[in-house]
């Protein structure tokens, strides 16, 4: 039967507006997609971006439902935080009552309130499954002869002993204890079935009467639910036919369609991986897809035997892709008000290829080849074409009846939720089970009327695994936010001191890795002061540096550049530069063909024939000897390698910015702008030092798709040295710094800035333009370099401990080498663990929590909340994008724990680049969005805790004028505390309102070093206060350092 | 010691060093005490360098004393039927079986046993980093371990039997491999596709080897079987067996090692085969187990001599592979099926040599189609498990040549494709239709038999028991963890 038959129904409605309205709707369903570009440019961004509108627990229920992954943990994780102490019990206990309310001493019967109810259903987990296994676990196991292993360990002994006094008291009086003739015979029924299963009483012992304990309570948990009036829980049905068909028969259609849709959607997408491109793809998605297939001669595959001649009907009528949806809607017998959900069921089935269509589609500056508008639209139709033929043959094979494609969905509908019969087993087992770790004794149960009953199943049954998961997850971060916030105030009640004139002044970014390369810093000099910012320093650029080929982007995804910068050689250098250059080219032309040729038949025949054998000796060499190889090529490379001196086009010569010629660079009151802004943002007006340096960071790794996700992520996943680098010459300019002291902002004459980069993984430092820096700072670089060097060697040894791989006992030196030897390792699944384990992010000055231990788990982003005006313009300016990126990195790291094969991308060791613009797994797949397992195995998923110092008058002024810090926030989808700028006193932000938090515990540790602190530890560490990373009052007067402690 | 001595010894090592990792890492597995991380990585090496170290010391031996052929026996087996002397095999004894394990080395063996070591040594120590603290990271190196024991055998295999069991381990250990991420429907599937085109090369082999035991001198010996003789070695020999006996034989052969090296028809299976790990894809598929076709061919290459329609044959598989390997990787959009398909097209070229060589009787032909066979093992290595670097590569040749990189010199693809081009892109992009060609014609025909025998069985005890007789039918389908979601 062809599959355009079934089009029959006339749509009520124009078919334009029909056609309008499908538009509209892919239009609305798009931004569920997850925000994920190419994988060479990692987007941090929250997944539910598009759901943030909802409070965090309604968001990701929503978002859990339709991309069919976990919202939360699996209650057994949680389970074991629980056990191994990572849950607090009293914890659990005021997440309870705060989310019961008053209700939380509800009685139930003479059960108790609903408080323990809950507690018990959180400490025992309940067994639930399938009726089959239920059955078999009460049949086969001893559950009904032992009591359960969860049981208290005294419950034995009372159970029994209950169950003797009411069966001797129930034979002789049953009828005075219970109400209504039927439970007084069903009660006389179950003692005489007793006493007849058991025989002569007198020779019971103790196994006996906890066997008759057992059997009776089960019994009476059987007949109690049997009669409640509480209507079944069921998870609503799928939408899609093929969901329908796949748990009715077990035949998974959609294998057939992504077989083929995979397949066309990576020729598609693809940026030059293979060598010939898609015909016809200048047509868009829709029309190239029909032009390829409908041609005859084609496979002899049987679900698609149809496939040519529809396409080719559509071809010759020239329906357009909103049509095409709108005739398959129809003929897949979808009513239109169930439109919406079917299309969202449906654009999300294959979710990472369509998310990089509509983000080739939307954001068409971040690849090379992007797609056209619609692209998304396109898929959509051809993706229901080809469901229409699968679902049509699956059908046909598989069903016992002959069903049209129309009426599909209707019949399984009908046969699924037949086959979804709850039974009463599990309801009766939750009651049994809770019976033993509550001591309800079968005298108690058989007492309850059957209102009481329909009471505590309802009861049991509202607190489903997904809210039992709800609570742990707030019990879970409650635990580490309360140290967080008890720490941060025992620190804020000691001096806030900054240091008179550093010794030098570093800027990092807020990245939570540099915490520790901060603390460090401070650790070895006490007297230096670090700012944090985020990495692109308010300098958006697109950078093109002078051996690349392309402009890069570089700041955060949301921002699209208006500007353009590049790097050139500094004059007298352009010969070597040029000649560098063209060998350059040549090797790159050379290794190309090379590449290239080793995929034909001929060149490869000559090349693995001729010279394959040599191959043996670089695979040797780079799998066994990785540092020496990387040696080689370092030492081979500085012979093409352009020259070391080069400047940045830094200056715009023409009115409007573009980007060739003239256009490049900003202008001066540009600069001027950007150099306020950043000093004004961080806090740095006076007590300048006579060296700031500004640290872009990047990272090194080899054979990772994922590289990019740790680089900057205020980069867009670039290294953000270029920005540092521009900043840096923007305040040595002394035109921007006359206009600077202009708006009363004086910069001395002998400060002098230095843009740098710091590699987070092989923790090495570089500097630019070191050619510029006068004479007279060269004892101030070089000093501050020394101290850099013994900085990266105490921050490897810090991240060493995190490594598995690497022995606890290493030295600094053997540490430093041991991250470099990761980086260089072609091996290596974990090159560092980027910003896993973040949890905070604090905003305010540096020396209110200078010298506490934070375990690299902060964000910190400077600003002195004292040089803020009234209406908290600077905090409101920093906010705008810090809150969105740390949420947005947390929560990719997040959900990337929560469930890795979901929202993550999983294993990272079988993915596959495709397109050159994804990974997936192994032969085929969908595209992976998110971060691997490889880097998100250490990390702790709780939502991003803001700790900004600052009142609630600003904070409330600040969400009020800004709708994406206010959606954030108030929804929480990040957690908000306020540090006082003139106290230790916090107020913590729950349910749209400020609360003073008490600290619940006034003890913090101390240590001399960090290095005392973390020693032989692995795992994730309490806070702590470091000694010598305080501001020393013997310092502040400059005189030499000494080693005492006056910091805590 | 003697030298015969000397070699039984080192020979063993050989052997022995994979079969006790098996053994090591299998036990503690079975005891169910895996051992931890560094220990196999330990045990891996070791058994590998002294694996290698043995067979290079036998290399060096043979090299400095002139050798080309020296057989290790180790025993009979299973022996019964008339008895013999082994020294003169008998020429017909159809009613006699015995089986001996027998391994050989000479100048197609020892080379493509150090290759192995080399190989399997380094992805070794490569994927005791790449897999450390993956699930399933003892199983990987059992496995591992297996195909290491499997490759060694059927390398230096002297009878037919011998080789079929080294063929089974490696097939067994791919299929596993393949299907490593065993929780995801796609590796299972695709493990059980490429497990599926093992067997039937696997029959191929058995029938071969059923017959060359039966049917044709030596009982499956390759020595005598082929020739060899104190004079005569590898691959200057003569097959005295005649032309037809040749040809069905080889026909066998060929099916098979067109199976086990995805030769046309079989195609489909090797980008499938990309599910494992990097490393796994990388040494197997990549490497060593698509060339062990290929070698089959080589060490019975003296049966292609004696008959020039067989060589014609395998001339025309090999080519007809490695053109639809080229044309199909063309448009391939991931770097592991662009990689598979660049290895294939090797393959292909190989297997041509091979039969090139039969056909005009050239033997130095071999010696390039084993060297063809090694340098494309250590190239093609090197790509892939570099593989996941294609990006950095990529943005680094680009950065070079200071362009985008310029795409193939095919017409396919420009703006304004003609039909005829489209028609091609699109047999390009669903592989040649082979594996819907082989699905409808012949897995569908085949089940479609068993489907009718099974609807005859039904009718037959439902008729006996007088209604239903399966309980299996009313067996529902296990719902998925639906209260998670509740």
């Amino acid at each position: 039967m062809p599959v355009n038959a079934e089009i029959e129904a006339t749509p009520a409605v124009e078919p334009e507006d029909q056609s309008r309205l499908i538009t509209d709707l892919i239009a609305k369903i798009a931004p569920l997609l997850p925000p994920q570009g190419p994988v060479s440019a990692f987007t941090f961004l929250n997944v539910l971006e598009a759901l943030e509108e909802l409070p965090f627990e309604e968001g990701v229920r929503k978002g859990a439902r339709i991309f069919g992954c976990r919202p939360y943990l699996a209650e057994d994780q949680y389970q074991r935080h629980l056990a191994n102490g990572r849950i607090h019990r009293a914890d659990l206990l005021i997440e309870l009552l705060t989310d019961l309310g008053e209700r939380s001493h509800e009685q139930i019967g003479s059960l108790g309130p609903l408080l323990h109810l809950r507690t018990a259903m959180l400490s025992h987990p309940l067994r639930s499954g399938p009726v089959e296994e239920l059955r078999w676990f009460v049949a086969e196991t001893d559950a009904l002869t032992k009591m359960s292993p969860e049981a208290p360990l005294d419950m034995r002994e009372r159970m029994i002993s209950s169950t003797r006094d009411w069966m001797n008291q129930g034979v002789k009086n049953a009828s005075e204890t219970t109400e209504g003739k039927k439970s007084v015979a069903s009660h006389q029924r179950l003692l005489a079935d007793l006493m007849e299963h058991f025989g002569d009483s007198s020779s019971w012992n103790s196994d006996t009467w906890e066997e008759i304990s057992l059997k009776a309570l089960w019994r009476i948990c059987r007949e109690g639910v049997h009669g409640v009036d509480v209507p079944w829980q069921r998870p609503s049905l799928p939408v899609r036919q093929h969901d329908l068909l796949l748990e009715f028969t077990g035949v998974d259609s959609d294998a057939l369609v992504n077989d083929l849709l995979i397949r066309f959607c990576a020729s598609y997408a693809d940026q030059g991986l293979a060598d010939w491109a898609l015909p016809n793809r200048a047509e868009g998605f829709f029309r190239a897809f029909v032009e390829l297939f409908r041609q005859r001669g084609g496979p002899p595959d049987r679900w698609r035997q149809n496939l040519g001649v529809e396409l080719e009907r559509m071809h010759a009528t020239g329906v357009s892709p909103a049509e095409s949806i709108q005739e398959s809607l129809h003929a897949l017998g979808v009513p239109a008000e169930e439109w919406e959900e079917y299309l969202t069921a449906t654009v999300c089935a294959l979710k990472g290829w369509a998310a990089l269509l509509y983000q080739m589609e939307v954001r068409s500056d971040r690849v090379p080849i992007p797609a056209r508008e619609g692209t998304l639209l396109e898929y959509v139709a051809v993706r229901m074409i080809l469901e229409r033929c699968a679902l049509q043959y699956v059908a046909q094979t598989t069903l016992p009846e002959s069903v049209p494609l129309s009426e599909l969905r209707s019949y399984l509908i009908a046969r699924v939720r037949a086959h979804r019969l709850s039974s009463i087993e599990q309801r009766a087992l939750s009651v049994f089970q809770l019976a033993q770790v509550l001591g309800w004794f079968p005298a108690t149960l058989i007492q309850l009327t059957r209102d009481q009953w329909t009471k505590l199943v309802t009861e049991i049954e509202a607190f489903g695994n997904l809210e039992r998961r709800r609570i742990f997850h707030n019990a879970y971060e409650r635990r580490y936010r309360t140290k967080a916030l008890d720490a941060i105030a025992i620190r804020a009640a000691m001096p806030a001191r900054r240091v008179e004139r550093p010794r030098f002044q570093a800027c990092f970014c807020i990245d939570a890795r540099e915490e520790s390369f901060r603390r460090y810093l401070e650790e070895i000099v006490p007297d230096v002061e670090t700012f944090g910012a985020p990495g692109f320093f308010s300098v958006p650029i697109y950078y093109k540096g002078v051996a690349d080929a392309h402009f890069a982007a570089l700041c955060p995804i949301v921002v699209r550049p208006k500007h353009w910068m590049i790097e050139e050689v500094v004059s007298g250098l352009e010969e070597t530069h040029r000649t560098r250059a063209q060998t350059r080219k040549v090797i790159g032309t050379a290794s190309h063909r090379l590449h290239r040729g080793s995929f034909g038949a001929t060149a490869g025949a000559l090349l693995t024939a001729s010279l394959g054998v040599l191959a043996s000796v670089p695979l040797v060499a780079r799998v066994l000897f990785p540092r020496l190889t990387a040696q080689i090529r370092r030492s081979a490379n500085s012979y093409v390698e352009p020259p070391r001196r080069t400047r940045l086009r830094l200056e715009r010569k023409s009115v409007e910015p573009g980007p060739e010629g003239d256009g490049i660079g900003f202008s001066l009151p540009e600069m001027a702008n950007i150099a306020e802004r950043v000093l004004r943002d961080i806090g740095l007006t006076h007590n300048f030092s006579r060296l700031m340096i500004f640290f872009g960071h990047g990272s090194s790794c080899l054979n990772n798709p994922h590289k990019s996700a740790y680089d900057c992520g205020a980069c867009t996943g670039s290294a953000g040295g270029p920005n540092a680098r521009a900043l840096a010459l923007m305040l040595n300019d002394p035109r921007v710094r006359e206009i600077l002291n202009s708006r009363g902002l004086k910069i001395p004459a002998d400060t002098i800035f230095l843009g740098g980069l710091h590699n987070t993984g092989d923790d090495t430092c570089k500097f630019f333009d070191l050619d510029l820096l006068p004479d007279s700072h060269r004892a101030d670089l070089a000093s501050a370099e020394k101290t850099l060097a013994d900085v990266c060697r105490r921050n490897a040894h810090e991240r060493c401990r995190r490594f598995q791989s690497a022995p606890l006992n290493l030295t600094p030196e053997a540490a430093h080498r041991h991250a470099e030897g990761r980086t260089e390792d072609l091996a290596q699944t974990r090159p560092e663990f980027g910003n896993a384990t973040n949890a905070l992010c604090f905003v305010g000055r540096r020396e209110r929590i200078r010298g506490l231990f934070m375990d690299r788990r902060c964000f910190m982003h400077s600003y002195d909340p004292t040089a803020d005006d009234e209406n908290f313009s600077i905090l409101g300016r920093i906010l705008a994008p810090v809150v969105p990126v740390c949420e947005g990195i947390n929560l990719t790291y997040f959900f990337s724990y929560i469930d890795s094969p979901g929202w993550g991308s999983g294993t990272k060791l079988p993915h596959n680049v495709a397109s050159l613009l994804g990974v997936m797994d192994g032969y085929q797949s969908d595209l992976r969005c998110g971060l691997p397992f490889q880097s998100v195995e250490i990390h702790e998923p709780m939502r991003c805790l803001f700790v900004i110092e600052s009142t609630p008058e600003a904070m409330e002024n600040i969400m009020a004028r800004d709708a994406v810090v206010r959606r954030i926030l108030r929804n929480n989808w990040a957690q908000l505390a306020l540090l006082d700028p003139h106290s230790a006193e916090i107020h913590w932000y729950r349910k749209g309102e400020f609360r003073i938090y008490h600290p619940e515990s006034l003890r913090l540790g101390i240590a001399p070093t960090s290095l005392s602190w973390y020693q032989g530890h692995r795992e994730h560490l309490e806070f702590a206060l470091i000694e010598d990373a305080f501001v020393k009052p013997e310092y502040e007067s400059r005189t030499s350092p000494s080693g005492a402690n006056h910091g805590s | 010691m003697t030298f015969d001595q000397i070699y039984d010894l080192l020979g063993m090592i050989v052997v022995a060093a994979p079969a006790l990792l098996v053994a090591t890492l299998g036990l503690s597995s079975l005891v169910g005490r895996p051992l931890p991380e560094r220990v196999i990585g330990r045990a891996v090496q070791f058994a590998i360098v002294t694996g290698l170290l043995a067979s290079l010391a036998i290399l060096a031996l043979m090299l400095s004393h002139g050798e080309r052929h020296v057989p290790v026996d180790v025993g009979q087996w299973v022996h019964f039927g008339e008895s013999h002397h082994a020294e003169h095999p008998p020429e017909e004894h159809a009613t006699s079986y015995h089986f001996a394990i027998k391994f050989v080395f000479d100048r197609l063996s020892v080379p493509l046993a150090i290759l192995t070591f080399l190989l399997c040594g380094t992805i070794g120590a490569f994927a005791n980093r790449y897999m450390h603290r993956e699930r399933g990271f003892n199983r990987f190196f059992i496995l591992y371990a297996i195909f290491v024991l499997g490759m060694i055998v059927t390398s230096l295999a002297g009878t037919i039997e011998t080789l079929f069991a080294g063929w089974e381990l490696v097939g067994l250990s791919s299929a596993f491999l393949v299907a490593f991420y065993q929780e995801r429907p796609g590796p299972v599937r695709n493990g059980l596709h490429v497990w599926i085109v093992y067997r039937i090369s696997d029959a191929a082999l058995l029938i071969a080897a059923v017959i060359m035991h039966h049917y044709l001198r030596g009982h499956g010996d390759f020595d005598s079987l082929l020739g060899v003789d104190a004079t005569h070695s590898w691959p200057y020999i003569e097959s005295k067996v005649t032309a037809d006996q040749a040809w069905s034989v080889g026909l066998l052969l060929l099916l098979a090692a067109a199976g086990k090296s995805a030769l046309i028809p079989f195609s489909g299976w090797l980008p499938r085969a990309m599910e494992g790990p990097t490393p796994s894809s990388a040494v197997f598929y990549g490497a060593l187990s698509v060339h062990l076709g290929a070698y089959l061919l080589l060490r019975v290459s003296p049966l292609l001599d004696t008959s020039n329609s067989l060589c014609v044959a395998v001339i025309a598989l090999g080519l007809a592979s490695s053109l639809f390997a080229v044309f199909s990787g063309r448009v391939q959009t991931d770097i592991k099926s662009t990689l598979s398909f660049a290895s294939l097209a090797q393959v292909g070229i190989i297997v041509a040599e091979i039969g090139l060589a039969g056909l005009l009787n050239w033997q130095f032909l071999r010696y390039v189609a084993l060297a063809h066979i090694l340098g494309h093992a250590c190239f093609r290595t090197l790509q892939f498990i570099r593989a996941p670097m294609v990006l950095a590569d990529y943005a680094i040749m680009e950065n070079a040549i200071g362009d985008r990189l310029p795409r193939g010199a095919g017409g396919i693809g420009s703006r304004s494709a003609s039909v005829t081009q489209t028609w091609l892109y699109r047999l390009a992009l669903e592989k040649g239709y082979l594996d819907s060609i082989l699905s409808a014609f012949i897995v569908e025909p085949f089940l479609q038999v068993f489907r009718a025998c099974d609807g005859w069985e039904r009718r037959w005890t439902d008729f006996l028991s007088s209604g239903p007789s399966r309980e299996s039918d009313k067996a529902k389908i296990a719902p998925a963890a639906v209260e998670e979601l509740i």
